[in-house]
């Protein structure tokens, strides 16, 4: 392993990405909770540059730091989260659930280390999003289309799920 | 003949649609069993008319395999099936007819009917089974019929009390027929008759193992048939409705007894001790029953000792070889007796008791039912021209031309019992001074009537298939092609027939001179023999000797299994409920409704999984 | 080639997700709870286009799957919250853990 800029580049996302997921975890606060997983969301996009995907980091940007937070942060608004103590009961759960994820950490971890595979040399990195959108107009474009509709029925039950019902009380 | 097993079908139809749709027709009801038992009537008497015409026929179909052995079912028709069949279905559906006027009004109208239904169906069911197994499973059905016809009126101590008592002598006595039953299988691998008598005729099964089963399988019948000492249980069923006595205790149930031994005749042939202690359990009960019967004051209870004493001649027939003459008083008894109880029923109907010293001076009153009843007196007592008169001389021939002059005595002896107390009955009942207390007595109404007109015809006409003068037909028919059953007709002495007339005539003079005419006090006897009648009319106090040794050794036994229960089965119940409860508390905890809960636990359970997994030689090893 | 290994990407991917696993199996917000299973959906992106460049036959592929998994993932924050939205207005908390209406 050399010490490139690039292992040095990975260190630094890497970091800034678990400490934004431990402060997730950790901060008291709601609104802040979420601000912090920006800072993972980001450093998610940096580690897709690092791995030459450079459209798909862009989407990451928009998407996740960008649309899923803010729709996130009207959830908190509109919801008025004003108790934020946590329950004490959950305290058994929590040690039980924290266990549990250190073993099925270690167990996928075992996985991962033995994992071995040939680097091969890639082009990725060349017109990346012409590639992608290449790709997608091609070879997927039916499961592109479905996602279409999926974004669109997404939508509408969206709206019929968050649409107030006092009006068709009133009707009934 | 091919289609002989639809004839129990009809009344096991009827029960079904009676538990179906009984509460919705009423009284209607009474019409679905009739005419179903009708319909099984019918194809009865075809088949019988078939059966003397064509061989016996035989269907079965594989029922069970097991390694080489092949159990089967089906049916067969032989000249004892028909016969019976016969009288089975003509008795119950009379009895089916006589109901409609008897049960009128009772708020369980329907459910008796199917009862009914249900018992004529075991009874069918038990006539025409073609092997010992199957007989044995209509047997126990016949059980259960009467236990329900007898508590029909449950809400009476004395009828549970009497419908408990039925089931568990008769059980007591089944016992014995099943383990004669597995004996037999044990000996010769099947459970076919046929087959059984096959072995028996060869000579396969040992002397002593045939005498074994023989009497274990008539200890079946001594409970069915209320034969002593089972026969306790007899006289308390009459707590059931009349016609459930008629059809139960005249023609049928108690007849089961009979037929099996009957149809295991060859069996009983096969050992000389087997058919003397049928004989002598016979002859003994014929006089013992009897003798209570003289001073029952119950008119069904009369009826009942004396349905006892006659099944007891049937089986001392059977014991002496005879087997025509026990199957030929079978078929007259359940004529004569049916149509004795019908007309009980129908005096208890009009006067609303049933002690005979509480009635008199019906003869006047009872226009169609006295001579009916008379009949049926005179057909039971042997006066000649009757059919009692002829079964029951072939009975006494039998015994004495079977080498048993002492149980021809005590035969004789029960005869003029019979007589004596049979027209003390029809004295006490229809002669003598009205009492006051019952003015308005009327005659049953037709559909009661006429069933028993029915009956009476039978009752004197029945004897003639069967007589010294004009030939032994039935007997003739009866051992067709199976010589081994006996002579069609046993030829004795002609002062026999004059004895058993005198003895019945004298019987009933000495009754007429007691309560007919009362020129003798009705307690010179008793007076004579203070202590002999005390302990007579508390039937020689069966029923205290039974509570005193077998009912105080189980009560002592229960008890003690009652303290097994209290401590230890209850304490492991109580462990057990305990476990379960608890694990039902934590079960429920952890259905909270609450989704993040449950997915912590099944991500739990993939996380132990997992680990496990990885530990243990994963997926890379 | 590369100085960084496969593995590392893998082992942050698998860090982020236990993350996610644990605030989704813990935490009372619902709001929480929805943010941290878009954190672990997105590990498993990050292990998609790891694959995508380290893989046995290194294709665009894993990227456009992971741009569908992305507009899954959108859609399912959507209905989530509208989903909160309802429960919230009907049972005036944000809570799971009072959230109990499939015990019946």
């Amino acid at each position: 392993m050399t010490f490139s800029g690039e292992f040095f580049a990975f260190m630094a996302l890497a970091l800034v990405a678990i400490i934004g997921g431990v402060l997730l975890l950790n901060l008291n606060k709601v609104v802040h909770m979420v601000v912090a997983l920006i800072f993972t969301f980001v450093s998610i996009a940096g580690i897709y540059i690092l791995l030459s995907a450079e459209f798909v980091a862009a989407v990451q940007v928009l998407i996740y730091s960008g649309a899923i937070t803010i729709i996130m942060l009207f959830g908190i608004m509109l919801t008025k989260p004003y108790d934020e103590s946590e329950a004490t009961t959950g305290k058994w759960r929590k040690i039980l659930v924290f266990l549990g994820v250190l073993g099925f950490a270690f167990a996928v971890y075992l996985g991962i280390y033995h994992l071995d595979i040939q680097q091969v040399p890639t082009t990725l990195h060349e017109d990346n999003t012409l590639q992608i959108g290449k790709a997608l107009y091609s070879k997927y474009i039916i499961p592109f289309e479905f996602v279409s509709v999926l974004l669109l029925v997404a939508l509408i039950g969206a709206i019929i799920l968050a649409k107030r019902e006092d009006k068709e009380g009133d009707k009934e | 003949m091919e289609n002989a097993w639809l004839i129990p079908l009809f009344p096991l139809l009827s029960f079904l649609l009676l538990l179906l749709i009984g509460k919705r027709l009423r009284e209607a009801s009474a019409y679905v069993g009739i005419l179903l038992t009708l319909a099984s009537l019918v194809f009865s008497i075809l088949v019988l008319f078939e059966r003397f015409s064509e061989p016996t026929y035989m269907a079965k179909v594989n029922w069970l395999t097991i390694g080489e052995v092949h159990l089967t079912a089906g049916f067969e028709v032989n000249q004892l099936n028909a016969l019976m069949l016969f009288i089975v279905s003509l008795v119950s559906f009379l009895v089916h007819t006589y109901s409609k006027g008897y049960m009128q009004g009772d708020e369980r109208f329907h459910v008796f009917y199917a009862y009914l239904g249900l018992f004529t169906f075991a009874m069918l069911g038990l006539v025409i089974s073609p092997n010992i197994l199957q007989t044995y499973i209509f047997w126990e059905l016949v059980g259960v019929g009467s236990f329900l016809l007898i508590g029909f009126y449950f809400y009476k101590e004395e009828a549970k009390a009497a419908a408990k008592k039925a089931f568990i002598m008769t059980r007591i006595g089944d016992v014995g027929l099943f383990i004669g039953m597995i004996l037999l299988f044990w000996q010769t691998q099947s459970f076919e008759y046929s087959e059984i008598f096959k072995a028996v005729e060869a000579g396969s099964v040992s002397n002593t193992m045939i005498t074994l089963t023989a009497i274990l399988i008539f200890i079946g019948a001594i409970g069915k048939s209320g034969q002593f000492p089972l026969h306790t249980w007899l006289p308390d069923a009459m707590e059931g409705p009349t016609p459930v006595s008629a059809l139960i205790h005249a023609a049928t149930m108690v007849a089961a007894g009979v037929y099996l031994v009957a149809a295991l005749f060859p069996l009983f042939l096969a050992s000389k001790t087997a058919l003397l202690t049928v004989a002598v359990i016979g002859g003994f009960t014929a006089i013992f029953a009897a003798s209570i019967g003289l001073v029952q004051t119950d008119i069904k209870r009369v009826l009942a000792y004396s349905t006892v004493s006659q099944l007891g001649y049937m089986m001392l027939a059977l014991g002496c070889g005879g087997y025509v003459a026990g199957v030929f008083h079978l078929m007259t008894h359940a004529f004569f007796k049916a149509l004795l109880f019908l007309a009980a029923g129908s005096v208890i109907h009009a006067v609303h008791t049933q002690n005979i010293e509480e009635m008199g001076g019906l003869w006047k009153k009872l226009k169609l039912t006295a001579p009916l009843f008379l009949i049926g007196t005179l057909a039971i007592s042997g006066v000649p021209g009757l059919s009692g008169f002829f079964s029951k001389d072939e009975i006494l021939v039998a015994a004495w031309e079977g080498g048993h002059p002492v149980l021809f005595l005590l035969a004789l002896i029960a005869a003029f019992m019979t007589a004596f107390y049979m027209f003390r009955l029809f004295f006490m009942v229809f002669t003598g001074d009205a009492r006051s207390e019952q003015r308005d007595v009327n005659e049953s109404p037709s559909v009661m009537t006429l069933p028993m007109v029915l009956l009476g015809i039978l009752a004197v006409v029945a004897g003639y298939i069967n007589t010294p003068w004009f030939g032994s037909f039935l007997g003739d028919w009866l051992v067709d092609g199976n010589p081994i059953l006996g002579a069609a007709h046993i030829e004795g002495p002609a002062w026999i027939m004059i004895a058993a007339t005198v003895v019945s005539l004298a019987g009933i003079l000495f009754a007429y001179f007691i309560y007919g005419k009362r020129s003798i006090a009705p307690d010179w006897l008793s007076g004579k023999g203070d202590m002999l009648h005390t302990v007579v009319s508390n039937k020689y106090y069966i029923d205290e000797f039974y509570q005193m040794t077998v009912v105080a050794i189980v009560t002592g036994f229960s008890y003690f299994l009652r303290l097994i229960d209290t401590f230890l089965v209850e304490g492991i119940v109580k462990g057990v409920v305990g476990f379960v409860q608890g694990l039902g508390r934590t079960g429920a905890k952890m259905q909270s409704g609450q989704v993040q809960t449950y997915g912590a636990v099944a991500f739990l359970g993939l996380a132990v999984l997992a680990v496990i997994y990885a530990l243990t030689g994963g997926y890379l090893r | 080639m590369s100085s960084v290994p496969a593995s590392a990407f893998l082992a942050l991917a698998l860090i982020l997700f236990c993350i996610g696993l644990y605030g989704a199996l813990t935490k009372r917000n619902t709001v929480i709870v929805l943010i941290s299973i878009e954190l672990m959906l997105n590990a498993v992106n990050i292990n998609l286009v790891t694959f995508s460049k380290y893989g046995v036959s290194p294709s665009i592929n894993g990227q456009v799957f992971a741009l569908f998994a992305m507009a899954v993932a959108a859609a399912e924050a959507a209905v989530g919250l509208a989903i909160l939205m309802a429960l919230y207005r009907n049972k005036k908390t944000v809570h799971i853990d009072e959230m109990n209406e499939m015990k019946h």
